[in-house]
């Protein structure tokens, strides 16, 4: 028979959680989210003995048992719910040694409610170096609790804390702590009416009921009404006593501490307090940050190319393969054009989203990110947002999809939110090559000074990008209503050595996330793009064919270009070409046509399916290069023989590329990082209703 | 201790001073969970770059606070 068990991981912010669950459960690891809320969920599963096996619950870091952020409440929610799906038989609790002070209140707390407990003492790298002794074995005695020491780094001390979850296991007597906090008698009263109407372990867990009750959502309303009024009918003070109880904790172990640990620190000037003077100075800080923001940059940039252009390469080889040796029938095509370019449009992403969680893990891991919060805090507040969300706005400039992905760091729920709504805005590398081809339209290429024309206008775009991030920002931020308290009071760890496993596990469950959470939606929508555009009224697209066909032998053309004409021509007729006539009206005044009709949804698959869609349409050829797409467009004349192209509408384009959610994976992935349909639809419309407003003003102008 | 009291926002950078007490409960109860307490030594270190908040260091920890929160914690100045 074996048992099932679940264990909880705890511990302070920065004591080295995710070390010591990395160490335990290693790749066998289940990312998901906490029920009804976006805080990640991880959880792990290993066999202990025959008769256990053990799921291991990594809960958000927290600093006490009064939460004060989403992902801590999950935290203590799960303690407090004896009948949440993570309420655990047991906890480890990890303690770092060298901030062993801070690190004993929350494990108090969780000892008063009387969970078989036992402690990871973290001896991390700063304690060996200043050769900080704890006597663990006396520590334990005083507590009454037993403590194992380890080492996150090097995974000393695993084995035994394992032998101890066993023997926490099979002991059956439900070994009580002494408890640490004694409830004043205005608490013990709260406590005792609470215990008399719900279930709870002990009056520490009713005293905590009487605190928290309106945010627990476990409570049914008529319970959540009854503490109410027992709170309120004994004037209840929760701060006070709050208070209180935190003091009275610490009264009771720091004069332990001083018995058990070999010295204090000294204030001495430490490697820490020498980097922050240059990193967090008051103008190499932000240089610094910017720098280091330009080279991530670059790298999603520049490294990825090779592996894109490989993962492009390989899957056209592989539709080509297919396509020449399976029968010409409905299931290749569907395998050929819509299944394997839709998984490649997955996968390509997937060396950005690496090389952007890569370094943003590593500047996460050595402990720079909480600095570059607390440089540019104050700048983001006003729009909104927290000092985190400059990390997001940047990566965005690469591509969004990752950027909104990294918006996990940030815990005030309404702050990530803003964050999320407009980081799309800023321009991504996928609008690159749709800006490339237009530009040439807008401006001829001269140079101004050391500048080239066409560049100014480039990095004009750039910059309108990220003032309409900032602007949304700020109307987001006056119509978003948050209970939650904003707050900063962040704890700035000292600087470490990158822990090279917990980057690596970091990275490996971004991108499954990415794969399997955001690619379930985007292959999905992409598979209707290829129908929309390869179907339409059988009859019509049999015509198109054989007067495409008909006019190709007219005109004596080779084989090449009567199967682009065919393909054209097929385009037009598909549900695509319908879609695209059929909006033709509502985009007229853009200057659009029903051509650019079809490019603007067809690319709704990645926006530079803008480029190929257009080369299609105008016959020009899969291998043709910007200029000679460029040269095709200028001649290319409407019904009444003007040129479509012109400048007025290259502009109005560039622009409505520039401000519309054009892109399903990004709205797939603000799905995923909300649970909801909602924030992607209002961003959908908010974008591309901008979008449509810029275009028609710049065309109506510039016609 | 009287309203007049000190707070972080007034030291100067380098400034050493002894936690006295918290004005604003929810500031107190979260820093006191981590670990700043009312008698804690605490040294301004910097104020950020773009202003709005200050780098605190106490004891062998370093902590941000927005001025809101360091407004909220009044000090006992310790003489150098």
């Amino acid at each position: 028979m074996t048992t099932f068990k679940k264990i909880a991981l705890l511990g302070n912010p920065n004591s080295g959680k995710s070390s010591l669950f990395n160490q335990l459960t290693g790749l066998r690891q289940k990312v998901g989210n906490f029920p009804g809320v976006t805080v990640e969920r991880k959880s792990g599963f290993f066999k202990l003995d025959k008769a256990h096996e053990i799921e291991i619950i990594d809960l958000p870091g927290t600093y006490s048992l009064y939460p004060t952020s989403m992902d801590e409440r999950i935290a203590v929610h799960a303690l407090l719910d004896p009948n949440n799906q993570d309420h655990p038989d047991a906890i480890i609790y990890i303690a770092d040694v060298t901030n062993l002070e801070r690190h004993l209140l929350l494990l108090t707390q969780i000892a008063d409610l009387d969970f078989p407990l036992i402690v990871a003492l973290n001896m991390n790298d700063i304690a060996e170096q200043q050769n900080l002794q704890c006597d663990e074995k006396k520590l334990s005695e005083e507590l009454g609790i037993d403590i194992v020491k380890m080492n996150g780094r090097t995974g000393s001390g695993v084995p035994e804390i394992k032998e101890k979850i066993l023997q926490l296991l099979n002991s059956n007597e439900n070994k009580k702590h002494a408890h640490f906090y004694e409830l004043l008698p205005d608490e013990k009263k709260v406590a005792a009416e609470i215990a008399k109407l719900i279930p709870v372990k002990n009056e520490y867990h009713a005293l905590l009921l009487a605190h928290q009750h309106k945010r627990l959502n476990y409570l049914n309303a008529d319970r959540t009404r009854a503490i109410q009024e027992i709170v309120l009918e004994n004037k209840f003070n929760p701060v006070n006593n709050q208070l209180d109880e935190i003091m009275q904790r610490y009264n009771k172990f720091i004069p332990v501490l001083s018995k058990v640990l070999s010295k204090s620190f000294a204030n001495a000037k430490t490697l820490t307090d020498k980097i922050d003077v240059i990193v967090t100075h008051k103008v190499f800080g932000p240089l610094i940050f910017f720098a280091l923001m330009f080279l991530i940059f670059q790298a999603i940039f520049s490294w990825s190319i090779i592996p894109m252009d490989w993962i492009d390469l390989e899957f056209a080889t592989l539709a080509t393969f297919l396509q020449n040796t399976l029968p010409s029938n409905l299931f290749t095509k569907l395998l050929t054009e819509g299944l394997i370019p839709g998984i490649s449009g997955i996968l390509i992403f997937v060396p950005q989203i690496t090389i952007l969680f890569l370094l943003i893990t590593l500047l996460e891991e050595v402990g720079y990110m909480s600095r570059a919060v607390y440089m540019f805090d104050n700048i983001m507040q006003r729009f909104g947002m927290n000092g985190r969300s400059i990390v997001s706005l940047i990566s965005g400039g690469a591509c969004a999809v990752p950027a909104i992905m990294s918006t996990r760091t940030i815990s005030n729920w309404k702050e990530r939110l803003i964050t999320i709504m407009v980081t799309p805005l800023i321009s991504c590398s996928a609008r690159i090559p749709v800006f490339a081809i237009l530009i040439g339209f807008i401006v001829p290429r001269y140079k101004i000074g050391y500048f080239n024309s066409q560049g100014l206008v480039f990095m004009a775009l750039y910059i309108i990008g990220i003032v309409a991030a900032l602007t949304s920002a700020f109307v987001f931020k006056k119509i978003l209503k948050s209970e939650e308290y904003s707050f900063l009071m962040l704890e700035l760890p000292e600087y470490r050595k990158p822990h090279w496993k917990n980057v690596f596990y970091t990275l490996y469950e971004k991108v499954s996330a990415f794969v399997f959470g955001a690619g379930k939606v985007i292959l999905i929508v992409s598979l209707i793009l290829w129908f929309l555009a390869s179907f339409g009224p059988p009859k019509k697209m049999k015509e198109a064919e054989n007067a495409a066909a008909i006019e190709s032998s007219l005109l004596h053309s080779d084989k090449e270009t009567t199967e682009m004409n065919i393909a054209s021509k097929k385009l037009e007729y598909s549900f695509a070409g319908y879609t695209g006539r059929l909006i033709e009206p509502v985009i007229k005044p853009l200057g659009f046509d029903w051509k650019i009709g079809i490019a603007l949804i067809t690319s709704f698959a990645a926006r530079e399916v803008f480029v190929g869609t257009i080369s299609t349409l105008y016959s020009i050829g899969k291998h043709a290069d910007n200029l000679t797409i460029k040269q095709k467009l200028q001649m290319e004349k409407n019904e009444e023989g003007k040129p479509v192209f012109t400048m007025a509408v290259a502009l109005s384009l560039v622009l409505f590329y520039l401000f519309a959610m054009q892109c399903m994976s990004t709205l797939a992935t603000v799905y995923r990082e909300t649970r909801s349909w909602k924030w992607p639809a209002i961003q959908f419309i908010y974008m591309t209703g901008t979008a449509y407003i810029v275009s028609l003003i710049a065309y109506q102008v510039f016609k | 201790m009287s309203l007049s009291a000190k707070n972080i926002t007034q030291l100067q950078v380098g400034e050493n001073a002894i936690i006295g007490e918290f004005s604003n409960g929810f500031v107190a109860c979260k820093l006191m969970a981590m670990g700043l307490l009312p008698g804690s030594a605490i040294l301004l270190v910097r104020k950020s770059p773009f202003g709005g908040a200050y780098y605190i260091r106490a004891k062998n920890h370093y902590v941000a606070l927005r001025s809101y929160e360091a407004e909220n914690v009044l000090l006992n100045l310790v003489i150098p």
